[in-house]
Parts: C-alpha cells; structure tokens; sequence
C-alpha cells in the first residue's frame, strides 16, 4: 500500500517537474513547480517526515513559489522566445541527458536492499537537541547570514540610484 | 528486480530524474525567473535524497542538513529575484541572450 501510494506520488512529482521544464508560460512554470512541491511533501509524509512534508508546504509553497509569482506578475512578461536548437542548445542537452543516465545506472547498478524498511516516526525532539547542542554554531551562522541577505536584497532593488535606461543601445 | 521496487528505489529514482530535469531546464531555458525555478528543482532532489537516507538510517543529521538547505535556497531565491528585477527595470527583458555586459 505504501509503496504503491509512493509511486503513484513519485510520478505525479517527476511530471510536474518535467511541467516545470517544458511550459512555455513562466506563471505555468510556477503553478507545475507547486505541484511538483505538495508531490514532493507527499514523499516526505510517506517517509514519516511529517516535519519536512509541512516544511515543504510552508516555505517553499508559501513563500517561494508566492515569490516567483509576484515577480512574474510584476514585470508583466511577455513569453520569452526561446531559442531554436543551436549548438550550444544540443551540448546543454546532451550533457543533461549524459548525467542524468550516469546517475540512473549507479542508483540501478547499487545493492539497495529492495525490500521494506523500518519507517521510523518522526525524530523532532531529536533533531531541535541537536540544532540547539551541536549545530548551534551553524544555526547561529544561517541567522546572521539571512540579516546580511535582507540588507543585501534591500541595498539591490532600492530605486533611487539605478539609472533608467541603463547603458545606450 | 521484482516489481513493487522499495521506496528507496522510487525516492533515487524521483531524485536523479528531478535533478536530470533542473539541469535541463537551467542549460536550456532562456527565461531567468524559469532558470532560478530550475535551480529550486535540483535543491530539491537533493533534500530528497537528504531525507530519504536521513530516514531510512534514522539519524536525523541529514534533517537538520535539509532545514539548512531550504533556508539558503530561499535566501538565494530573493536575491535572484531581486537581480532579475533590476535587470528587468534596465534592459527591458528578461531573456539571458541580451545579458552580455560581462563579456569580454
């Protein structure tokens, strides 16, 4: 049962994410990447990581993916036009297309033990002891750099010092 | 191989082939805001594998890895955004064929 609820939610994930590539349309871009996300958090939920499936949800469906929205709606874009195949347009596929069968066959080609395994509830308790004990160093670094990120994202998009027009044509 | 494969065959295979799909996305695509989206795909299967061994050997290190993973994504993400915002208010689009001031 779990496992075939974990397929039905890996294949619903990978063709969001395939939506994600192919649409022409970034607001469909960003609609299939929610998609792909709440497939994502079911994955998280059938692992027994309740904590990251409500991660998910919160943070990159409520905020990222809010904020790729808002832009997108901002700058009121027309459909870029992409590229006919070129060269460098077959090198960038074929490298992807290289990588991801090297991957493949390493995950195929591993000994994964293929039978069910112990899903375990989830480790909340032990995981906030270990971001307060041992990880309080790194906890404290991410603080700091995400005060330094919002001064950096306010120093960027201020309005006052950009020139309009940019450099001549 | 018998069929129903174990979740943590389907979990690598869903990881490896988001990742695949991301890099495609990222070399490919012309759109700035598609190819931050991209880059969010291959944070993605990361976390995912991250989670999946994090779970399946019940040490919760790779947890806590994660939370850190999403915290820079999102911190990346509103810096891409806000440099795709100001290129925008530039050059007038958002195509990455007409960003070419750094090159030589």
């Amino acid at each position: 049962m779990r496992e075939t609820l974990f397929m039905v939610f890996s294949l619903f994930t990978i063709a969001a994410a395939s939506g994600v590539v192919l649409s022409r349309n970034p607001v469909y871009s960003a609609f299939s990447l929610i998609l792909s996300f709440f497939g994502l958090s079911g994955l998280y939920l059938l692992w027994g990581s309740t904590f990251m499936a409500m991660i998910q949800i919160l943070i990159y469906t409520g905020a990222i993916v809010v904020l790729f929205v808002f832009v997108v709606m901002l700058l009121n874009l027309q459909t870029v036009r992409e590229n006919s195949p070129n060269l460098l347009f077959l090198v960038g596929a074929a490298a992807a297309v290289w990588l991801f069968s090297l991957m493949i066959l390493r995950v195929l080609t591993r000994a994964i033990p293929n039978k069910a395994v112990e899903i375990p509830t989830d480790q909340l308790r032990a995981i906030s002891k270990l971001l307060f004990t041992r990880y309080l160093w790194p906890f404290e670094v991410l603080s700091l750099f995400l005060l330094v990120m919002i001064v950096a994202i306010f120093a960027i998009t201020r309005t006052q010092e950009i020139p309009q027009g940019g450099e001549k044509k | 191989m018998n069929f129903p494969l174990s979740m943590t065959y389907w979990s690598h295979f869903v990881s490896v082939a988001m990742f695949a799909l991301g890099l495609l996305g990222f070399l490919l695509r012309k759109n700035t805001i598609v190819v931050l989206m991209c880059i969010e795909l291959m944070l993605n299967a990361v976390n995912l594998l991250l989670i999946e061994t994090s779970m399946r050997t019940n040490t919760p290190e790779g947890i806590i890895l994660v939370v850190f993973v999403v915290t820079v994504a999102a911190a990346e993400v509103a810096v891409g955004l806000g440099i795709v915002l100001n290129l925008y208010r530039m050059k007038g689009t958002v195509n990455l064929d007409h960003f070419k001031s750094l090159q030589g």
